[in-house]
């Protein structure tokens, strides 16, 4: 599958094939003793633990030592405070989640500034340029994710309908990406619709958010939320309000999956693959580790998720059997 | 840092005030005229005195306005917001078709930029958009903001972008060519700070380069300085123009070659998996020992270096600093170029010269653009006319332009942004 975005230097996308590591590569990096730290926004999320699981995984693989998994609690300020501990352990490379733009900057471009290599998951503080301040940027084709959640809903609108777009107001490379991708697409292929969006600056305000979207557009005919957390979190403000808008939202999280597999309100998911992505970042770390300079970008695409594959998708993007309620959803058990 | 109002043009640097204009500035600070104090803030450092009392340097705050910037070339735009210190905050890019009508580029450049405005936090007023164009901005005028659109690009000389873009946002557009804003990008926030002799050389399907001359961008007679591209040179029996034979272009069609007569195994393993050859894929094989790889990249370098090794010899500049994506993550084209050009260049020329690859990717062009519209709008010329009324929306010729478009119904807009309490945009 192709990837539609580009990097946030405006990079053509590198598919992860390009940092795979051949047996000579991984018995180099095993001869090697190295060791790596790693920062996240979080540790207990279904993602975070299927990207840790890929990443730690495919490092041990590699006979590279992870020395500590910082969870940051999306605190810019437990991010910066990781950062500098774990550059005084002075390990080979730290591979990190950067939580916030402009305030953690500074505390990135420390890590290449100490001659550790910097990986980069999902977003890239504004200022800090490839191959200087860091190695490498392992994200999801987030662009290309949005046009899947603008064609998918698309199906469920009627001609001339309003919708709502319920972003998300910080400056996050990946969710940025998706609101943009969404309503593109929409405007070039659907001009006929009617977009109003608004954002919301925490997670906690998304059903607020909501009702405020839904008093702007009363005859909402579809919403898309840019992750499925809010998007889960719209879809109760809507029961509540006793409306059937179909959603379209990005991330297969597990209520979202079984809301999709129970026909609706969310009618399409647009998938990362987080396990495929944590695989991903460790070898490209490995890469550049070994002395080979990795793409700046690399991307993974998404997977199209719709009630008629959402078990299997599910199977393949957590590494894990789907729970028993999407199952019974899908009369796949009793 | 701050700009600072300083002659004759350049911002970032510390000259001192000079002429009547700069002495009305200063009398207004003297005299803490209240509604420009709050707007101009005074510098406590005096400036170096040529007789009489030292003048007294000011500056704007880099937190006083943004700047809108973009970048076209033709497969990808990209679009930003950044102070007037050229400090990017936020920035953007997706592929885009320039041969496309200049009307559905100009509409995505204006949604755009309404989405980055509104994703802004701050409270900041707009003083300029400054775009980097695929091709030379030929114009006469140094830094001063366009009245009209200038024909960059095909079809262009019949869609008034720059007009458009003044009535959309109400604020001054500069355009410069992509290699002559990376150049400013690169002098300001890349591998040219500190040096006042830099050359540029970016290197894609096009090559061309930049020349700083005194710490100053030099423009030529017409804006159209360093189309090397155009420079014929020979490699064997073949002659052409260095573009066509050393251009990201050269080095994926020999590159596919290669793959398909099995010269290459690498590329012929992509070609297997079905990838589409481009340069970046040549530079991965050449990367990973490929030896065919290896001498195509080093074929290009080669090429690039004896063109550049003239120019060195002319110029002696500082430093010379290889752009674009296969020369910076490319040793071998590099290490080749390097090699050229030191190996032509008078000793006198070579003895100190540092030939790097850029610092900054493709973010120089981003940075160089809000760079050329902070010195644009601080060029003592063009300062006088609006510095009175504190924003250079009040400049006369700003104000005559605004006059000459026509007002127009606004269409129908279909995407409702967030309700704003944000300044003035």
């Amino acid at each position: 599958m192709t990837i539609t975005g580009l990097g946030p230097h405006g990079e053509r996308a590198a598919a992860p094939e390009r940092v795979l590591l051949l047996p000579e590569d991984m018995a180099r990096a095993r001869a090697s003793s190295l060791r790596v730290a790693i920062v996240l926004h979080t540790t207990t999320s279904d993602w975070a633990r299927q990207l840790l699981a890929g990443l730690v995984g495919t490092l041990g693989a590699c006979g590279v030592v992870v020395i500590d998994v910082a969870d940051c609690a999306f605190a810019p300020e437990a991010q910066i405070e990781a950062l500098d501990r774990l550059i005084r352990e002075a390990p080979a490379a730290i591979i990190s989640l950067p939580v916030a733009n402009a305030k953690v900057a500074e505390a990135h471009k420390r890590v290449a500034a100490a001659g550790i290599r910097l990986v980069l998951l999902d977003n890239v503080p504004t200022g800090l340029l490839p191959s200087k301040d860091y190695v490498s940027l392992i994200s999801a084709d987030n662009f290309g994710l949005g046009k899947m959640a603008a064609e998918s809903l698309s199906a469920h609108l009627p001609p001339g309908a309003r919708i709502g777009v319920l972003g998300y107001d910080a400056d996050f490379f990946a969710t940025n990406e998706r609101e943009i991708a969404f309503v593109k697409w929409m405007q070039i292929n659907r001009p006929d619709l009617d977009i109003t969006v608004r954002r919301f600056s925490a997670l906690a305000d998304a059903a607020e958010t909501t009702h405020a979207l839904l008093e702007l557009v009363p005859d909402m005919a579809g919403l898309f939320a840019v992750w499925d957390t809010p998007a889960t979190a719209a879809a109760r403000v809507f029961e509540a309000a006793g409306k059937s808008v179909p959603i379209t939202t990005i991330d297969l999280g597990r209520d979202a999956a079984i809301g999709l597999a129970a026909g609706g309100p969310i009618v399409a998911i647009a998938a990362q693959q987080p396990f495929r992505q944590g695989q991903t970042a460790a070898s490209t770390t490995v890469t550049a580790l070994l002395g080979r300079p990795p793409p700046a970008w690399v991307a993974l695409p998404g997977i199209a998720v719709t009630p008629d594959n959402v078990v299997e998708s599910f199977q393949s993007v957590w590494q894990s059997p789907a729970p028993r309620e999407l199952l019974r959803k899908k009369k796949l058990v009793r | 840092m701050r700009p600072i109002i300083s002659a004759p043009t350049t911002v970032p640097t510390t000259v001192p005030l000079a002429g009547a204009e700069s002495f009305e500035i200063l009398n207004l600070v003297r005299t803490e005229r209240s509604t420009t104090r709050q707007e101009l803030e005074r510098e406590s450092e005096l400036g170096t005195a040529t007789g009489g009392r030292a003048p007294r340097l000011v500056r704007f705050s880099a937190e006083r306005a943004n700047i809108l910037v973009a970048t076209l070339n033709q497969t990808a735009l990209g679009v930003g917001i950044a102070d007037l210190t050229g400090r990017l905050k936020m920035e953007h890019h997706e592929e885009a078709d320039l041969t496309g009508p200049v009307s559905a580029l100009c509409d995505r450049l204006t949604t755009l930029f309404r989405w980055i405005i509104d994703r802004q936090e701050d409270r900041h007023d707009l003083w300029g958009i400054s775009i980097s164009t695929p091709g030379a901005v030929v114009d006469g005028t140094e830094t001063r903001f366009h009245l009209s659109t200038p024909p960059v690009l095909p079809g262009w000389e019949s869609f008034p972008i720059v007009e458009r873009l003044v009535e959309a946002f109400d604020a001054p557009v500069w355009l410069r060519s992509s290699v002559e804003t990376m150049t400013m990008g690169e002098l300001h926030a890349g591998a040219g700070i500190g040096h006042r002799t830099m050359l540029f050389v970016k290197v894609g399907k096009r090559i061309g380069a930049g020349l700083v001359s005194d710490g100053s961008l030099f423009r030529g007679a017409q804006g159209a300085v360093g189309l090397i591209g155009s420079v014929p040179v020979t490699n064997g029996e073949r002659t052409g123009t260095l573009e066509s034979m050393a251009g990201s272009d050269a080095i994926a069609e020999e590159g596919r070659a290669a793959g398909e007569r099995g010269q290459s195994p690498v590329i012929a393993d992509f070609l297997r998996r079905g990838h589409e050859i481009t340069a970046i894929e040549v530079a991965q094989a050449a990367q990973m020992g490929d030896r065919a790889a290896i001498e195509i990249l080093s074929q290009s370098g080669r090429l690039i270096g004896q063109v550049v090794a003239t120019l060195a010899n002319m110029l002696n500049p500082e430093i010379i600093v290889l752009s674009g994506s296969i020369a910076q993550t490319n040793d071998i084209l590099l290490a080749a170029a390097r090699e050229a050009i030191y190996g032509a260049s008078h000793p006198l020329v070579s003895r100190d010269l540092q030939i790097i690859r850029s610092q900054m990717g493709s973010s120089s062009g981003l940075v160089g653009a809000a760079i050329t519209a902070a010195e644009g709008l601080f060029a003592p010329a063009t300062l006088r006319e609006w510095i009175m009324a504190v924003r250079p929306q009040a400049h006369p010729l700003f104000a005559d332009m605004k006059r000459r478009i026509s007002e127009k119904p606004a269409g129908k807009g279909t995407v409702h942004p967030p309700a704003t309490t944000k300044g003035k945009r």
